[in-house]
């Protein structure tokens, strides 16, 4: 990097910084000091950090502490998510390999595939009731999804020159599968992970808000039915969060499994 | 007014002491170290060197999409800085516009620069017709073999009008076979439409079929090592005895270089 | 060769069939012999309620009605943010200024997903179109910004170089080499959004609507009338399947360069 480059990303830094504390600084200012906008409609920043701090240790309006919320929210997805994702990658990789698999499954997965995740949530409250199965299974089929697919591509796409070499060095299939297709597949198939694990976030939150009775979706519908919407704004943050966390973390593991490159 | 008129024989472009230094790891390495050169109006010029170092560069500077460290660029005797409209260029890799169309692109430069659509039309057509590649004016960048692509770079120089053209080793990438093919073509192209050409290429044989002068450049930092005039007839035959000769003595040269700098 | 192909398609024919027909099968059987069948439609019984639904009205309007709301609803918020989403995109991928500011506060926005917006919107307003289509709106609002962003900070910058050696004034490279660059992008957030903003409308008219698949799917449960349900999922999955498959063809048309023949 030059020296001029240097000055230039010192310079956008400073930019951003000030750029996003004049924005809360905005925020603060329309709501608390000035008054412009009601905070019936708007919390200011302080008030939402508040809360924030309040909610650790308070249970009102909605009956548990925020910990809770998030653990519970936690709980499902990650369940669902590994649910989703141990049986759709499997499912993707026997699909491209095996053609007879792939015959049989394909047009019954594309039936089944345009519906979005959240339209099953009444058929799985019916089954499971208000449990938190109803939504991990939701959150395992807004996985199972991603990493079918990606896994499936996956494998298709292999270089068929990898697949000639290892025949000439006499491999078996089954050797081919397991040396070559699936790590040739390994940044395809994580692609699909890291959607997955973003899909199962967001059917998480609405599932949450139509039936749950704990969770951060919970959390945030129960208190906009009180009208507390510093909660709310406080909950969406949190929410947002824990999704920047996950894509923080997958991003990390990604650098150190997926050596070379595609 | 400096220029010196020499019976039409007036120059074109003029180096004088012409550096440049790039700024790595926050260290100044110099890629051009003080190269003089003249060249006149419809001269070939080969700059050959077998290294990696300063001919892409010089040629960049030449077309203003290079700073220049230190020196001076005289193009018709008036002082260059920044773009040029009397310089074209051809590029190593085909760097064709791959949304446009083989016409699209062999007419961007009239149609930037203002020209009617009628006239700038028959332009183009004139040069697709000229490259041989009538018959493929719809047809997109990723629609054509690495040779065609690089016709259309090379019509679409020739269609802009510039009386110096730039090559930077236009064939580097193509198949020998190809390769020959196209040097035959810029030859004729050459001769039926004249402009001033400076090719860059690191193969001896290419440089000496094409050129009327090769400058032999130096390991980085480049600088003039020696100079060849080449009055040969043309076209010329890579198996006369002259040429081999040359071929022969200008690889010693090369050798020796290179053996020193090893 | 020729006859080899045939009896490879016939299998494939034959295998998919048999895949699907064994999934029907399986959900006619569970209906006969689990208590799952007192609550739950058998597929026949879907398959006479869809054409009963295309005739007689579910809530106020029919099963098409329900199906043109939804659409609509999505056209709006998805219009909007296709627009909007762009633009934002385009200034912070073009710009190094524009990025410098906006980033940050957009980073806050980016990892909240569109549907935790619907409680925050219900409050600010109310319970109606407007709702949704702000939910619609901000669920593919991110996306088109992250992939056009991506392209236009992306653009080959030789190409840049190409055009202004050829006279391209600089202030035209915006508009000839920067846009047109970003067109397959525009089209993957298109895609993207397109199949986000399908699930927005769903999750938003399942809480705050009284009418569109949504409802559908949600009032169907309510009422224990699981048909209904069945038919909004049949429905919501059907035409998300039409969109994308537009969506792919207006790409194939636009992104025609991109492809080798």
């Amino acid at each position: 990097m030059t020296k001029k480059e240097k000055r230039e990303r010192k310079k956008y830094l400073l930019i951003s910084v000030i750029s996003f504390a004049a924005f809360i600084l905005i925020w603060e200012c329309v709501t608390e000091i000035f008054g412009l906008i009601p905070p019936k409609k708007l919390p200011s920043p302080r008030t939402i950090v508040n809360v924030f701090l309040y909610k650790l240790s308070n249970t009102n309006p909605d009956g548990s502490v925020l910990t809770a919320h998030i653990l519970t929210s936690l709980k499902e997805s990650v369940l669902g998510f590994i649910i989703g994702v141990g049986l759709g990658v499997p499912l993707g990789i026997c699909m491209a390999w095996f053609e007879k698999f792939d015959l049989f499954f394909k047009p019954l997965f594309d039936l089944i595939k345009p519906i979005p995740p959240v339209g099953w949530v009444p058929i799985m409250l019916m089954l499971f009731g208000l449990s938190i199965w109803s939504k991990v299974t939701v959150i395992a089929i807004a996985s199972i999804v991603p990493a079918i697919i990606n896994s499936y591509s996956g494998i298709k796409q292999m270089n068929p020159v990898h697949k000639w070499v290892a025949q000439t060095f006499g491999a078996s299939d089954r050797q081919i599968l397991f040396t070559v297709a699936i790590p040739t597949a390994g940044p395809m198939i994580f692609a699909g992970i890291e959607v997955a694990l973003n899909a199962s976030w967001v059917t998480l939150v609405a599932a949450e808000l139509v039936a749950a009775t704990q969770g951060l979706g919970y959390m945030i519908q129960t208190s906009r039915m009180v009208g507390r919407i510093d909660i709310v704004f406080m909950g969406v943050l949190v929410i947002g969060a824990f999704g920047a966390l996950f894509t923080w973390l997958l991003g990390m593991l990604r650098r150190k499994l997926v050596k070379g490159g595609r | 007014m400096e220029g010196k008129k020499l019976n039409g024989n007036e120059s074109v472009v003029r180096l004088e002491n012409l550096k440049k230094s790039f700024e790595i790891n926050g260290e100044d390495v110099q890629i051009i170290n003080g190269i003089n050169l003249d060249i006149k109006k419809n001269e070939f010029i080969v700059l050959f060197g077998a290294g990696q170092c300063g001919k892409t560069t010089l040629l960049k500077m030449i077309a203003g999409l290079e700073d220049i460290t230190d020196g001076n660029i005289y193009i018709n005797d008036k002082k260059s800085s920044g773009f040029n409209e009397d310089v074209g260029m051809v590029y190593q890799t085909t760097a064709l516009f791959p949304w446009l169309s083989v016409m699209g692109n062999v007419e961007f430069g009239p149609k930037h620069r203002g020209a009617a659509k009628s006239e700038r039309r028959k332009k183009a057509q004139y040069y697709i017709d000229l490259v041989g590649l009538s018959g493929f004016e719809k047809h997109f960048p990723v629609q054509l073999s690495g040779g065609m692509q690089q016709r259309v770079g090379i019509a679409r120089a020739y269609a802009n009008d510039p009386e110096i053209i730039l090559m930077d080793e236009p064939f580097g990438h193509l198949d020998a076979q190809t390769r020959y093919l196209m040097e035959e073509d810029v030859e004729k192209i050459w001769a039926r439409e004249k402009r001033t050409v400076i090719f860059v290429t690191n193969n001896i044989e290419e440089a000496l079929y094409l050129a009327d002068r090769i400058i032999i450049l130096t390991e980085c930092p480049a600088t003039v090592m020696k100079e060849y005039v080449i009055d040969l007839p043309r076209p010329r035959s890579m198996v006369s005895e002259e040429f081999l000769r040359l071929r022969e003595e200008i690889s010693r040269l090369a050798d020796a270089r290179e053996s020193e700098a090893g | 060769m020729k006859f080899k192909l045939s009896g490879k398609s016939i299998q494939a024919v034959v295998l998919g069939t048999l895949g699907i027909l064994s999934f029907f099968i399986i959900w006619q059987l569970t209906c006969i012999f689990t208590k799952f069948g007192t609550i739950f439609p058998t597929p026949p019984e879907v398959a006479a309620g869809m054409i009963r639904g295309f005739i007689e009205p579910i809530g106020s309007v029919t099963l098409l009605g329900h199906i043109g709301i939804s659409l609509g609803r999505v056209l709006v918020g998805y219009t909007l943010s296709s627009v909007l989403g762009t633009l934002v995109g385009l200034l912070m991928g073009a710009s190094r200024l524009g990025k410098a500011i906006l980033y940050p506060i957009f980073n806050i926005i980016k990892p909240i997903p569109g549907i935790a917006w619907i409680p925050i919107a219900i409050m600010w307003l109310g319970i109606g179109n407007a709702t949704i289509y702000f939910i619609i709106f901000v669920g593919g609002f991110s996306q088109m910004v992250m992939n056009v962003m991506s392209g236009a900070s992306n653009v080959d910058q030789e190409l840049v170089g190409v055009a202004r050696v050829l006279g391209l004034k600089k202030n035209h490279v915006f508009l000839t080499i920067i846009l047109p660059s970003c067109v397959p992008y525009i089209f993957t957030g298109l895609q993207v959004s397109l199949s986000t903003s399908w699930m927005a409308v769903l999750a938003a008219e399942m809480i705050t609507a009284t009418s569109g698949c949504g409802w559908l799917i949600l009032a169907g449960m309510q009422s224990g009338i699981m048909l209904n349900n069945v038919l909004g999922m049949i429905a919501i999955g059907f035409i998300g399947l039409v969109l994308a498959t537009l969506m792919r063809m207006l790409e194939r048309r636009l992104c025609s360069w991109k492809e080798r023949n």
